[in-house]
């Protein structure tokens, strides 16, 4: 009986023994594990079960004034290749142009790189996504990217800029306001399994970086179009160059409009000129030719050196000034001041500034913020050129006071403008009203802000009125005049410089015409300009009706009721006119039995009118001579051919 | 007697010998049951953390999921106001109007605003 006992004494010893070391040698190995290597091994687990997952930024969006987006983000996905895990090259690349729509030797080059990776195409449409991922190819995979789209394409382009492939502003508001618009780039670190999916062990409190702010800006979408649309019919009808409209509410300085032409798609931004993208009405200095008379107007009736009434004499159009010798375009004598603002004489102004001096009118075109900046919140503006006044020769006095050897920006012109509609308060312009987070936070805001007093209320309301008269028959922007409203305003017609052989150019022009409407109480400052129009060139033909159409519109829009109520239409009298009629029929048009569309024969010469109603076959009765600036019935309307044309020149 | 009384020493001495054995596998089984108890115990806790464990998982999936299906969601949001903003753009309205609708701009005295 002992025998056995003490063998299984033994045989526990051994056990013991046996299990006392295994548990010192895994314990021994635990310790090497957790503490001598823990650290190392617990950063090779992570890298297997934990991934950092980029949270790309979200770019906020831009809005106009009504809340009409304007540019907006989305992600969309861009093809990568990773070239050395590629097999088969020749069939991936045929396969991957025919769905990218790229050559297949672009493709072939990339994908055979010597790299470890490249991109393919960025940015691709969500169907050729689709195909890609269909692929399931080797080597090739797709990465979500921030793309931005402006759905209203050209509208207000230059304005708004866009946006390079790595999400960053390069032009315009885009590139402006980049630090409120952009947003973070964040990360956060979740688990992933074996399949690498991610499993969000930890909550999705890291995921959520704040987005970047959005804009609201003062433009409005709808008078912008029209604004741009009115613009490129005129620079078409005209032939010319390039164009701008500017539109400005002249109590607060917003900018509702501002258009430029030629126009620009920031779509596809690469594919454009830096002439289309080019933000003309600010970067671009112009002479502004006649429409800076009303700034020396202004002056001189500030200072009390003129009178409306006060009479100059105009020389019959000739007056030798400085060694030089100054012209009218017609023949003047005695003039009171309001009537040579209206009928814009060059001479008349001449006696002006040599009453005024030039170191008080170049108080006054400075106090109007020429030769500075106007402090726009958008990028590359220009400050215009001005001479100090002992850097004047004899000469410029009177240039200057027709707007020659002093260039402005569009919008300085306009701001200038505005501070007469206002009651002389310089205004500084603005585009973007307020920046708003994520959570509905105003970050930033742009208030109205008067950069100084230019001139009393009392000019300010006497010029306004002189201005008006330039509207209104006999003066040069007669095709300004809305019906229903006063309107105030200038014309030019101002000669460009020649950069090759100096002096001026012959035959190159810029026509323009800056007004506000309606003039005593005035809702809108608008400027025209039209850049080196060929087939008639003066102001108060190629800018004035784009003015006229641009405030008309914008005033319906704004619901301005007329100051002159218009006389009620008269009930329609043929079936047609019922709105009933015209749903039913697409495709109206003007064409009614015997009544047809009137042609267009406004801004046309004495001599081309008479020859293109020669060639239309077309009876026309003429009154004046010079430029067709109206003609009855308006072009376009209702006419027949037995009842002819009345056209009015002038010029 | 001193045999009986002998017999009866004897069987009291078994008897004291027998009381502490039985008192000692009592305490034995108390013990055995506790551990039983114990062990049960920390089994239930570990299975519970294991359930547990799975439950976060599996929620970790479930929230994946959901928070991809936002995203994809905020992508079509996206999508779709692109498609809005696009289709009412004031040029393509202007083309539909007057070339779907027949709608051309008001003449003169056609558009009274009433001040």
């Amino acid at each position: 009986m002992r025998r056995p006992a003490r063998r299984s004494q033994h045989r526990l010893g051994i056990a013991r023994i046996f299990f006392l070391a295994l548990f010192l040698v895994i314990g021994g190995r635990a310790i090497q594990l957790q503490v001598l290597q823990g650290e190392k091994l617990m950063r090779l687990g992570q890298r297997q079960h934990l991934k950092e997952w980029i949270v790309l930024p979200k770019r906020g969006a831009l809005f106009d004034r009504t809340g009409e987006p304007l540019a907006l983000s989305m992600e969309s996905q861009s093809v990568y290749a990773r070239p050395r895990r590629i097999h088969d090259v020749e069939k991936l690349s045929h396969n991957l142009a025919r769905i990218l729509k790229l050559r297949v030797a672009d493709v072939k080059e990339k994908i055979s790189a010597e790299k470890p990776f490249v991109w393919v195409k960025r940015q691709v449409s969500s169907s050729e996504a689709e195909q890609i991922q269909t692929l399931n190819a080797d080597g090739i995979g797709m990465f979500y990217e921030p793309n931005r789209h402006y759905p209203q394409g050209q509208l207000a382009g230059q304005v708004i800029g866009f946006v390079g492939l790595d999400s960053e502003g390069l032009e315009g508001l885009e590139l402006k306001y980049n630090d409120y618009i952009r947003g973070e780039t964040g990360s956060s670190v979740a688990e992933r399994d074996a399949l690498g999916r991610r499993v969000l062990v930890q909550g999705v409190e890291g995921l959520h970086i704040p987005p970047g702010s959005d804009l609201h800006l003062t433009i409005d979408t709808s008078i912008q179009h029209m604004a741009e649309k009115e613009l490129e019919a005129s620079i078409r009808k005209y032939r010319a160059k390039a164009g701008v409209v500017i539109v400005v509410e002249p109590f607060t300085g917003e900018v509702l409009a501002l258009a430029n032409y030629p126009s620009f798609d920031p779509n596809n931004y690469s594919k454009q000129s830096a002439e289309q993208r080019r933000n003309r009405a600010v970067t671009d200095s112009f002479e502004p030719g006649s429409t800076f008379k009303t700034i020396l107007a202004a002056a001189a009736l500030e200072e009390g050196v003129v009178g409306k009434e006060d009479l100059f004499y105009c020389e019959m159009g000739k007056y030798p000034y400085a060694g030089k010798i100054i012209h009218d375009t017609h023949p003047y004598g005695w003039l009171p001041f309001s009537k040579i603002l209206q009928v814009s004489s060059n001479i008349g102004f001449t006696k002006v500034a040599e009453k005024l001096k030039k170191e008080r009118f170049f108080k006054y075109i400075e106090k109007f913020g020429f030769g500075e900046p106007t402090g726009i919140d958008v990028p590359g503006e220009a400050a215009g050129l001005v001479r100090k006044p002992d850097k004047w020769a004899a000469i410029d006095l009177a240039t200057h006071g027709f707007g020659q050897g002093i260039s402005t920006t569009p919008l300085q012109m306009v701001m200038a403008y505005a501070a007469i509609a206002n009651g002389g308060f310089l205004m500084r312009p603005y585009v973007v009203r307020r920046a708003v987070g994520a959570k509905g936070e105003a970050l930033m805001q742009n208030q109205p802000h008067v950069m100084r007093r230019v001139i009393s209320e009392k000019t300010a309301t006497l010029l306004s009125s002189m201005l008006q008269d330039v509207t209104t028959e006999g003066g040069t922007g007669t095709m300004a005049n809305i019906e229903g409203f006063n309107v105030a305003g200038k014309t030019g017609t101002a000669q460009k410089a020649d950069p090759v052989h100096g002096g001026y150019a012959a035959k190159k022009r810029v026509a323009s015409f800056i007004g506000f409407v309606p003039a005593n109480k005035p809702r809108l400052v608008a400027l025209v300009l039209i850049d080196e129009p060929e087939v008639n060139v003066y102001g108060g033909v190629v800018a004035a009706p784009v003015f006229r159409n641009v405030a008309r519109g914008a005033l319906r829009y704004f619901a301005v009721a007329p100051q002159k109520p218009a006389p009620l239409p008269a009930a329609p009298t043929r079936p047609e006119a019922s709105p009933r009629h015209i749903v039913k029929r697409p495709n109206v048009k003007l064409a009614d039995g015997d009544a047809e569309a009137a042609p267009d024969f406004v801004g046309l010469s004495l001599r081309e009118a008479l020859e293109k109603a020669q060639a239309l076959k077309v009876k026309v009765r003429l009154q004046g001579s010079g430029y067709v600036i109206k003609q009855s019935p308006a072009p376009g309307g209702r006419w027949s051919e037995e009842a002819g044309l009345v056209l009015s020149l002038q010029g | 007697m001193a045999p009986a009384g002998g017999a009866q020493a004897r069987k009291t001495n078994t008897a004291k010998r027998e009381r502490p054995a039985r008192h000692a596998r009592a305490t034995h089984h108390r013990r055995v049951f506790l551990i039983a108890i114990l062990t049960a115990g920390l089994v239930a806790l570990v299975l519970i953390h294991v359930w547990l464990r799975l439950q976060v998982v599996h929620t970790g999936y479930v929230l994946s999921t959901t928070s991809k299906l936002q995203s994809r969601l905020e992508q079509e949001n996206r999508e779709l106001k692109i498609e809005l903003a696009t289709l009412t753009s004031p040029e393509r309205l202007e083309l539909l109007a007057r070339q779907r609708l027949g709608l051309r701009t008001p003449e003169k005295g056609q558009v009274i605003v009433l001040p």
